[in-house]
């Protein structure tokens, strides 16, 4: 835990103090849009975890769980859209979706597109864990004669949950890199702010400087996060201390 | 002559080609406390297993108290049983499992008050108390808010006696229940059996390797061999006299080995 805390300290000083530097310096000019970008990217990627968490557990738990019908549209979407681009997905929402009469605001087509397109990754986590949890469990719950849906409510779903925690961070760490796409549904993100100031500006190093240590605040923060959660949710199994 | 409490019928059970229970006939009365005994791959986990519906049936009626469990009545006719007529019957079973199961994430105290709440409809004080009286029985009152991980393998078992008592069943499974033990925690699950055993108010089955604990619990042994119930007896007699010659070779050879 000791180093990603440090370093996500660092990063939190380094990109403050950056913007100290960029405040007193001529750099100013470039710095508001700069923030409206990253207010963007935050934007869009708050909305689009929050879509993607759910999905992946909506469709990871009824692939698990679900009857025929129900594992079957599941595989189906996870398959429709784990194997399609996510760039190709953006277009399709925001360009090909029209003709069908079916318009959307950009946020929403980024936030469709991205947190649909990790969700399906995100359900095979859940499903993994999910089938993870050991079949005694299960066991147990029927010889206690519990019905199949407290079992899953209270007995198999708990436990996969910190089971899926590893894996759901990193998926959000990569989400959170994939939002510089949404350049392509005309919205300014970080990336793309960044960007025009240089193309206006030509300051490339205090530029990007700025835009790679958002990145890296936002990332350290769901890796931290993800670190506290896993602990929080698995002290249980540690052997009692005293 | 009344209803055994549970009671098989030509009970078939069968993975692929590979029958494991064929053709079982067997029953167990009221309060009665039954043994299986046999070789490794005999069937005895496995007829507590479908009686448990952890595994379904292919062929036969499993009855208990006199009513099927594996099939109900429907106009006078017996039908594959409904999910709602086997967890009605199946409240009355519990069960103990070798590798203990209990639930990692719940304390001692929440493992034993989780089904009666959430199956039953218990009230959750009435569930505590309840359970907090099943704890003490098997001497854990104090670990009530230790989870499993911080317990021992015989207090882990022991919880896990518990939590299927606070069901209230009136048949107790038990699967090989010290199999999974360091031998010095044996004596402390052995003894609770032990002390549900002699109470009268449970109906037992008991598959187990401990030759010496059968012979003094149960009121019937029975030996099991590829799938089938070849002789069956009190324990004096079936240990004493033994008359079928794979009996006579499986004892020769478990008492060898203690
Ligand atoms: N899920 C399964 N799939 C296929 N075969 C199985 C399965 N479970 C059990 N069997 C087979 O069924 C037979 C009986 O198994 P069972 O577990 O009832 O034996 P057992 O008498 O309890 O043996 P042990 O003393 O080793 O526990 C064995 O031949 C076993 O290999
Ligand atoms: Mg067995």
């Amino acid at each position: 835990m000791a180093i990603p805390r440090i370093a996500f300290i660092f990063a939190i000083t380094a990109f403050l103090a950056g913007l100290g530097v960029a405040t007193f310096s001529e750099l100013r000019i470039f710095l508001p849009a700069l923030l409206r970008g990253a207010v963007v990217t935050v934007q869009v990627s708050v909305l689009s975890i929050a879509l993607f968490l759910l999905t992946a557990f909506v469709a990871g738990i009824a692939r698990a769980f679900g009857t025929a019908p129900v594992r079957w549209s599941a595989a189906i979407f996870v398959e429709v859209f784990r194997g399609t681009s996510l760039l190709v997905i953006l277009f399709w929402f925001f360009f090909v979706l029209p003709e069908f009469g079916v318009v959307m605001p950009p946020m929403v087509a980024a936030v469709l597109g991205i947190g649909l397109n990790f969700g399906a990754y995100g359900a095979e986590v859940v499903r993994g864990a999910v089938q993870s949890v050991p079949r005694g469990q299960t066991e147990a719950s029927i010889a206690l004669n519990m019905t199949q849906f407290k079992r899953m409510t209270r007995i198999i779903i708990p436990q996969a949950v910190v089971i899926t925690i590893p894996g759901l961070s990193n998926l959000t760490i990569e989400l959170i890199k994939a939002t510089a796409l949404v350049s392509a549904v005309t919205l300014t993100d970080i990336t793309f702010a960044s960007v025009q100031q240089n193309q206006l500006h030509y300051r490339t190093l205090e530029i990007f400087a700025i835009t790679v240590l958002l990145y890296y605040c936002l990332a350290q923060f769901i890796r931290f996060g993800g670190g506290w959660l896993e602990d929080h949710f698995s002290r249980h199994l540690k052997p009692r201390s005293a | 002559m009344s209803e055994p409490k549970i009671r098989f019928d030509k009970v078939l059970k069968a993975y692929g080609p590979l029958k494991v229970l064929e053709d079982l006939d067997f029953h167990v009365d009221a309060s009665e406390v039954v043994t299986i005994i046999g070789p490794s791959g005999s069937g005895k986990t496995t007829v507590l297993r479908v009686l448990m519906t952890l595994e379904p049936i292919q062929g036969g009626v499993m009855y208990v108290d006199g009513e099927p469990l594996n099939m109900m009545m429907s106009d006078g006719q017996l039908v594959p049983a409904s999910k709602a007529h086997v967890r009605r019957i199946r409240d009355k079973i519990g069960m103990v499992f070798q590798s203990f199961n209990l639930f990692p994430h719940m304390t001692a105290l929440e493992n034993c008050i989780e089904a009666p709440i959430h199956s039953k409809g218990m009230a959750k004080s009435k569930a505590i108390d309840e359970s907090m009286d099943l704890l003490a029985m098997v001497g854990l009152a104090d670990k009530r808010d230790h989870y499993p991980s911080q317990l021992s393998g015989g207090q882990q078992q022991r919880v896990a006696i518990a939590r299927a008592l606070a069901m209230r069943p009136e048949i107790l499974l038990f699967d090989e229940p010290t199999s999974a033990l360091d031998p010095e925690m044996v004596g402390e699950v052995l003894s609770v059996i032990r002390r549900l055993a002699e109470s009268g108010d449970y109906t037992i089955l008991l598959v187990t390797h401990q030759m010496g604990f059968a012979r003094d619990v149960s009121d019937r042994v029975c030996f099991f061999d590829g799938g089938r119930m070849v002789e069956q007896g009190k324990p004096e007699a079936l240990f004493g006299h033994p008359r079928n010659e794979r009996l006579k070779q499986f004892l020769s050879k478990v008492l060898e080995a203690v």
